[in-house]
């Protein structure tokens, strides 16, 4: 399928549902079988690995992987009254299954972890990557992140309040002025090494912080800014997970704040929707837009006269307290 | 950079709710398995396991934790971070430091709530207190929370090998400068849901379970925590350390979601890359805690990994025949036994032996003994083959 990031798809539904394509990377015995999350991972994972050196090992994030199974499961041993049930649903059902699969489908005999700090998982998994690239300058990893809408997360999380009462359109998540947003998932994978040559960005930092106090969160950006920053260059582009969560707006708005005026400002969650690792897909968005040097109009929150963008600034709020910022350059 | 070192460290388990009586039953070869009792479930009659006989509420007055949502796993690993923060010399400034990280690991999480998460789960109940509680980072997040933890908090998920794999993470965000000291663990508690998923796979042993035995079935299950305080050597100075962590390796076997491969390929290469890791000959390893669950497929392909790297295998023993599989507190849990082994100079027995594998003739250490110990190794290999290995040295 040819992708027109211009396009968006408009979601009417409660849910995100990805678009998954065929997955002709994975033999149809092994698709079968696959929870969503495992063939989303593992389908997003084999083009990068066909098409390369086999990376040296394969970090993953995920805070809901296999999450559907686990119901499943469960499902069964209420059914069955612990009676003997059939094992594949709690196989699938751990997190470390998407990483393992991949493992499995590659042969992959290298480093192989799972992160599962919900909205934080994944800015671990590239801290993870940088640390093995650091001790192994020569190598290179498979990094990315996954999760899927499930029975699960969907009930558990709409529950708690953290989607949108009424059915909204991803057209229109930004100006419904209300708590809660539109759950979604999706898959994001990169391959990542020390080798400039022929590398779509580079990866300058990451950091993280727990705390619910927007102020803080002020200062330890302004304080990620100047310590990666290189001298003499500016932020291009502020990317945003704002999602539609009135609640959350204070901690964007100090965002922006923090930045200058004359830098765009552009936002991913209407094309991801909300789930813990969307940052990985900001960061999949990221790396189109310093390849192609344009910004799809339906992202633009805020278009500042720009020639060329150079450095990116992901800035991601997870539920109020799980802050993550990243520094991309092309 | 110089050594990582542990300066503290706590833990529970079936046979001690502290390090003090862990080793005191260790010593005396006690078999923490019994009746489930918990929760009611078919299996409380048929399935021996290692419970902590401390219910949650006692866990919840024991530890003044009462918060709505908390749940067995969080407990228990609250009481192992008590333990290992009390013995610590971390001031409160410390521990709240930018640079002072918890990097921890669980596999059931809040999913010891097995009834309530079904329900929740359903489209139309009410949620119950336990909504937020149910993923494994719930129980670091609260952690966080209670110790006013300002650092890198992060939870990891690799099956069987999780806590080893917070161990090694913790050590390598002090070696790349992202932290200067770790807190690193697990916890996990005993759940319908595990008890279920590994009774489908046939792999739970009726019997008290027995780690390279000819005659094996299968695992025990058991829950418990703990935690190491993981730092550079030139911050220790004045305290006491217990061990330092010189090797370690993360490597996947590759093969199939929930049994080894024949040649033993992932645990083979963890154990060889943690011994280059730590610049060490096999022959230098004094003994290592084996997995050692108790199944026909671990037992049988950990003894020729060991075979085939060893040659001439060291002491080895497996710790599960006290405390059960404790699944994502294993790594953490048996990497504590392993500092206690070489503070102590000691080796305790492995339990419930009687014949060695046909196969491979290997026989796990049977008697408590004073030993003069350098390196000891500790193996932990998951579902999903990943498999990992830790060296740990004296102080």
């Amino acid at each position: 399928m040819e992708l027109d990031l211009n396009k968006l798809f408009e979601q009417a539904d409660t849910k995100m549902l990805a678009i998954e394509p065929s997955y002709e990377d994975i033999p149809p015995g092994i698709l079968r079988r696959m929870g969503k999350a495992v063939r989303m991972g593992a389908g997003a994972a084999m083009p990068i690995v066909k098409n390369n050196p086999k990376p040296d090992g394969i970090i993953i994030a995920t805070a809901n992987g296999g999450k559907e199974d686990c119901v499943k499961f469960l499902n069964q041993i209420i059914e069955y009254d612990e009676g003997l049930l059939t094992p594949i649903n709690f196989v699938q059902s751990t997190p470390n299954a998407i990483a393992a699969q991949i493992g499995l489908l590659t042969k992959n005999h290298g480093y192989n972890i799972t992160h599962l700090h919900l909205g934080l998982a994944f800015e671990f998994a590239i801290i993870d990557a940088d640390m093995m690239l650091s001790e192994n300058p020569l190598n290179s990893y498979l990094l990315g992140a996954v999760d899927d809408i499930s029975s699960y997360n969907y009930n558990f999380e709409d529950k708690n309040g953290w989607y949108k009462k009424q059915a909204i359109t991803n057209k229109t998540f930004y100006e419904i002025n209300s708590p809660g947003t539109i759950a979604g998932e999706g898959a994001a994978m990169f391959l990542v090494s020390g080798k400039r040559s022929g590398s779509v960005a580079k990866l300058l930092a990451v950091d993280t912080l727990h705390n619910e106090d927007e102020f803080l969160m002020k200062e330890k950006l302004q304080d990620f800014i100047t310590k990666y920053l290189p001298a003499g260059e500016r932020v291009d582009l502020l990317l945003t997970g704002e999602n539609g969560d009135s609640r959350l707006l204070k901690y964007y708005s100090a965002c922006e704040s923090v930045v200058k005026d004359n830098v765009s400002v552009a936002r991913f969650k209407h094309i991801s929707g909300e789930y813990p690792t969307a940052t990985a897909m900001g960061l999949w968005l990221c790396c189109n837009i310093l390849q192609n040097q344009s910004i799809p109009g339906h992202m633009m929150k805020y278009a500042a006269p720009t020639t060329r963008y150079k450095n990116v600034l992901i800035y991601n709020n997870h539920r109020g307290t799980q802050h993550s910022f990243i520094l991309a350059s092309g | 950079m110089d050594r990582i070192v542990v300066t503290g460290m706590g833990g529970i388990s079936a046979i001690g709710t502290t390090v003090a009586e862990n080793r005191t039953s260790l010593i005396k070869g006690t078999c923490g398995m019994g009746r489930l009792e918990m929760f009611p479930s078919k299996f409380s009659d048929t399935l021996p396991v290692a419970e902590i006989k401390l219910s949650t509420e006692q866990l919840k007055e024991k530890l003044n934790a009462f918060e709505p949502g908390i749940t067995r796993t969080t407990l228990l690993a609250l009481h192992a971070m008590k333990e290992t923060i009390a013995g610590s010399r971390l001031t409160d400034e410390q521990i709240s430091s930018l640079d002072t990280a918890l990097i921890g690991a669980s596999t059931v999480g809040g999913m010891c709530m097995t009834d309530e998460m079904q329900r929740d789960a359903q489209k139309d109940t009410p949620g119950s207190e336990y909504l937020a509680s149910y993923d494994c980072g719930s129980t670091y997040m609260y952690l966080q929370k209670r110790y006013s933890l300002n650092g890198p908090v992060n939870t990891i998920n690799t099956a069987c090998s999780s806590s080893a794999n917070a161990i090694m993470f913790g050590a390598r965000l002090i070696r790349s400068g992202k932290a200067r000291r770790a807190i690193v663990g697990g916890a996990d508690s005993l759940a319908k849901f595990t008890i279920n998923g590994f009774n489908s796979l046939h792999i739970l042993s009726p019997d008290l379970c027995t780690p390279f035995d000819e005659e094996r079935k299968g695992l025990n299950l058991g829950e418990g925590a703990a935690f190491l305080i993981l730092e550079r050597e030139e911050d220790a100075t004045g305290k006491k350390i217990y061990a330092s962590l010189s090797g370690y390796a993360n490597a996947n076997d590759a093969y199939h979601a929930s049994s080894l491969s024949d040649e033993g390929i992932g645990p083979y290469k963890a154990m060889s890359d943690a011994l280059v890791s730590a610049k060490l000959d096999p022959a230098q390893i004094d003994f290592i805690n084996a997995h050692g669950t108790g199944t026909e497929n671990n037992d049988k392909l950990e003894s020729m990994a060991m075979l085939r790297l060893f040659g001439k295998v060291p002491a080895f023993a497996s710790t599960k025949a006290n405390i059960g599989h404790t699944l994502g507190a294993s790594g953490a849990i048996e990497a504590l036994y392993c500092i206690l082994n070489l503070e102590e100079q000691e080796l305790y027995p492995g339990i419930n032996f009687k014949n060695p594998i046909t196969e491979t003739g290997l026989q796990p250490l049977r008697m408590y003994q004073k030993a003069k110990l350098t390196h000891i190794m500790s193996n932990s290999f998951g579902f999903g083959g990943n498999c990992s290995s830790l060296i740990f040295s004296k102080a």
